[in-house]
């Protein structure tokens, strides 16, 4: 998930660390340790690495030491906020096949919702990566795809063509989307107003979600500290 | 079907325009144009990722007494 992600899905983000979702069951965990004793990567924050953290939400933070990643940073992740679990992301997700193996990928829909988050860097890539699927798509699209614009676009100017020339559509999602009603008048500012709304109330929800969790990273900071 | 102007950069209309494939191949080319500069691999510091509270210094110092305070400063 994370930056390769986005450029896959037609963004434009030079990430540099690493984003890896997993099923926090032992297998896997062991494998990821196998793999990050290859990159000889070293927890380098709290939490410990752990099945109960990742369980929890937190991520645990690897840097790399091995010199062809040297100080790349791995983040890995069980569960995130806004999105489905595990299971339901692994269903839903991008396989690529290239020269060096096969890499699967968050689905669109998905890393969407997973970018819905307190930073700003997140929310012009929301709008990028709608928008880029918008134009691959929108000469020959099918319901699903103009749910989904209907839905994340964040361009008035594309909600409202799409609103327009899917009117019906639109209208039965007004009780999901409010400013879709915005959408169909062609009501422009409205639409900008509307969606500032929306971006400010996803990123209280994001703050709020993290609360407890970044109270419970400075407990475990002060108890790694307090035994050195 | 109605179409509306829009007022998008053709930069990025060019890249939207490129199959997944390419796209992630010319980011290859910026990665390993980074890299041959130098580029370092260690992510810089995001103050607003809920992440960074794993990586902050405690608030208190280390030898326990009051920090540094600033004693006086300009207007702005």
């Amino acid at each position: 998930m994370g930056g390769q992600a986005c450029v896959f899905y037609g963004a434009a983000e030079f990430s540099r660390d690493t984003d890896i979702v997993v099923l926090a069951g032992k297998a896997n965990l062991d494998l990821i340790s196998l793999a990050m004793d290859d990159l000889s990567a070293e927890v380098i924050a709290v939490p410990q690495f752990k099945a109960e953290f990742l369980k929890k939400g937190h991520a645990v933070h690897f840097r790399c030491n091995h010199p062809d990643a040297l100080g790349m940073r791995v983040d890995i992740m069980s569960v995130m906020r806004n999105v489905e679990p595990f299971d339901e992301l692994w269903k839903r997700r991008t396989s690529i096949k290239t020269e060096e193996g096969t890499y699967d990928l968050i689905s669109l829909p998905d890393l969407v919702n997973a970018k819905k988050t307190q930073c700003d860097k997140d929310w012009p890539m929301i709008r990028r990566l709608v928008e880029a699927n918008y134009f691959e798509n929108k000469n020959a699209p099918d319901r699903s795809h103009v749910d989904f614009w209907l839905r994340e676009l964040r361009t008035p100017e594309l909600l409202v063509e799409v609103s327009v020339n899917h009117n019906k559509q639109a209208a039965g999602l007004i009780k999901a989307r409010h400013l879709l009603e915005y959408a169909i008048s062609s009501s422009i500012k409205e639409i900008e107003k509307a969606l500032l709304k929306e971006e400010l109330a996803e990123r209280e929800k994001d703050r709020k979600y993290w609360e407890p969790l970044k109270k419970e990273l400075e407990k475990l900071r002060r108890g790694n500290s307090s035994s050195i | 079907m109605k179409r509306i102007s829009y007022p998008i950069e053709e930069e990025l209309l060019n890249w939207y325009s490129l199959t997944p494939k390419e796209r992630w191949e010319e980011s290859r080319k910026l990665w390993d144009f980074y890299i041959s500069m130098g580029g370092s691999l260690d992510p810089e510091p995001d103050t607003q990722s809920p992440f960074h509270a794993a990586f902050e210094k405690s608030k208190t110092s280390s030898h326990g007494r009051s920090g540094m305070r600033v004693l006086r400063r300009s207007g702005v």
